[in-house]
C-alpha cells in the first residue's frame, strides 16, 4: 500500500496496468454517458421528464457560471467542460458511500487518489492557459508581467501552485474523509460512523462544488481584462 | 522513534487545525454579518464565502497529509 492507494491491478491492457480506480471510473463515465444518451436520445421542441430536467440544468449552469466570470462567451464556452468536472468529481465522491468503501481493497473512490486529482487539475492548467491565449493573444503574457516585472517569480510560482492546491484540496478532503471513517468503524462498528457518513454526503459535494468554482475562477483570472 | 513520529503527526494535524479553526470563525462570522446586514447579496457572499473557506480549509489538509504521510512512516 503506497499512501492512500491499495495496490490491486485487476488485469493488464498491454503493457498499461489497470487497477480497480480506473475500472471505477469508467463505470462512472459510462453512467454519465447513459444517462445523458438517454436524455437527449430525441429530444423534442418541448421538452418533457428527463430532457425537460437536462435543459434547465444547462440553462442554471450557464447562468451561474456567466455570473461568476463575467465575460459571457467564455462562459459559455467552459460551463461544459467545467459542469463535466463537477458530475465527474461528484459521481467519484459519492462513490465512496457505497458499503465497503475505504475499507476493503478494490472499493475506493477515485478522487481519494492523488493521480486521478492531478489529471483533473492538469486539464485546468490547460484550459487556463488556452482560454487566456485565445482571449488575449500574445498580450497573455503580460499576465506574468502585472501588477510590475518584478513580480514575474512569484506569478510563476502561482502556476505551480494553483494546480498543487486544487489536487491536495480534493485529495486531501476525500482521502481523509475515508480514512476517518475507516477508523471510526474500527473503533466502533455501530451507529457512529453513520453521523460522519451523512457529514460526507455534504462535504462531498461541496467539494465539488469548490473544484468547479475555483477552475471557473481561475478561467476568469486569465481572460479578464484587468491584470 | 515510533513515539516522536506519533507526536508529530498529532501536532501537524492539531496546530493545522487550531489555525484553520480560528480563520474559519472570523471568516464565517464576516459573512453572516454581511448577510444579515444586506440580505441580497447573500448568494455573492454565499459563493465568495466558501471559496474563502476552500482556501482556508486546504492548509488543514497540508497538516493532515503530513499527519498521514508521518502515520504511514511509523
Amino acid at each position: 500500500m503506497i499512501f492512500g492507494m491499495w495496490d490491486s491491478v485487476l488485469f493488464h491492457l498491454g503493457p498499461i496496468p489497470v487497477d480497480h480506480l480506473v475500472v471505477t471510473q469508467w463505470c462512472i463515465v459510462v453512467i454519465l454517458a447513459l444517462v445523458a444518451y438517454s436524455a437527449t436520445r430525441d429530444m423534442q421542441l418541448v421538452p418533457r421528464g428527463l430532457q425537460n430536467a437536462f435543459e434547465a440544468a444547462v440553462v442554471w449552469t450557464y447562468d451561474f457560471f456567466t455570473q461568476l466570470m463575467d465575460k459571457e462567451h467564455i462562459a459559455k464556452k467552459y460551463a461544459p467542460l467545467l459542469s463535466t468536472f463537477f458530475l465527474f468529481i461528484l459521481f467519484s465522491n459519492y462513490s465512496g458511500l457505497i458499503p465497503g468503501a475505504a475499507h476493503i481493497p478494490g472499493f475506493q473512490p477515485p478522487t481519494s487518489n492523488w493521480n486521478v486529482t492531478i489529471v483533473l487539475a492538469v486539464i485546468t492548467v490547460f484550459a487556463v492557459h488556452i482560454a487566456g491565449f485565445q482571449e488575449h493573444g500574445l498580450g497573455y503574457m503580460n499576465h506574468f508581467l502585472s501588477p510590475n516585472p518584478a513580480m514575474l517569480p512569484l506569478n510563476l510560482l502561482e502556476e505551480i501552485t494553483h494546480p498543487l492546491s486544487l489536487t491536495l484540496r480534493l485529495f486531501g478532503n476525500i482521502f481523509g474523509e475515508e480514512m476517518i471513517i475507516a477508523y471510526m468503524l474500527f473503533l466502533v462498528p455501530f451507529l457512529v460512523p453513520f453521523a460522519l457518513m451523512a457529514l460526507s454526503v455534504l462535504l462531498a459535494f461541496i467539494q465539488a462544488i469548490v473544484f468547479t468554482i475555483l477552475s471557473a475562477s481561475y478561467i476568469a483570472t486569465a481572460t479578464g481584462d484587468d491584470h | 522513534m515510533g513515539g516522536s513520529i506519533a507526536l508529530g503527526a498529532g501536532l501537524a494535524v492539531s496546530i493545522a487545525g487550531l489555525g484553520g479553526g480560528v480563520g474559519m470563525g472570523v471568516a464565517g462570522g464576516k459573512a453572516i454579518e454581511a448577510i444579515a446586514r444586506q440580505p441580497e447579496v447573500g448568494g455573492d457572499v454565499r459563493t465568495l464565502m466558501f471559496i474563502t473557506f476552500a482556501f482556508i480549509e486546504t492548509l488543514t489538509i497540508y497538516g493532515l497529509l503530513i499527519a498521514f504521510m508521518l502515520v504511514g512512516k511509523m
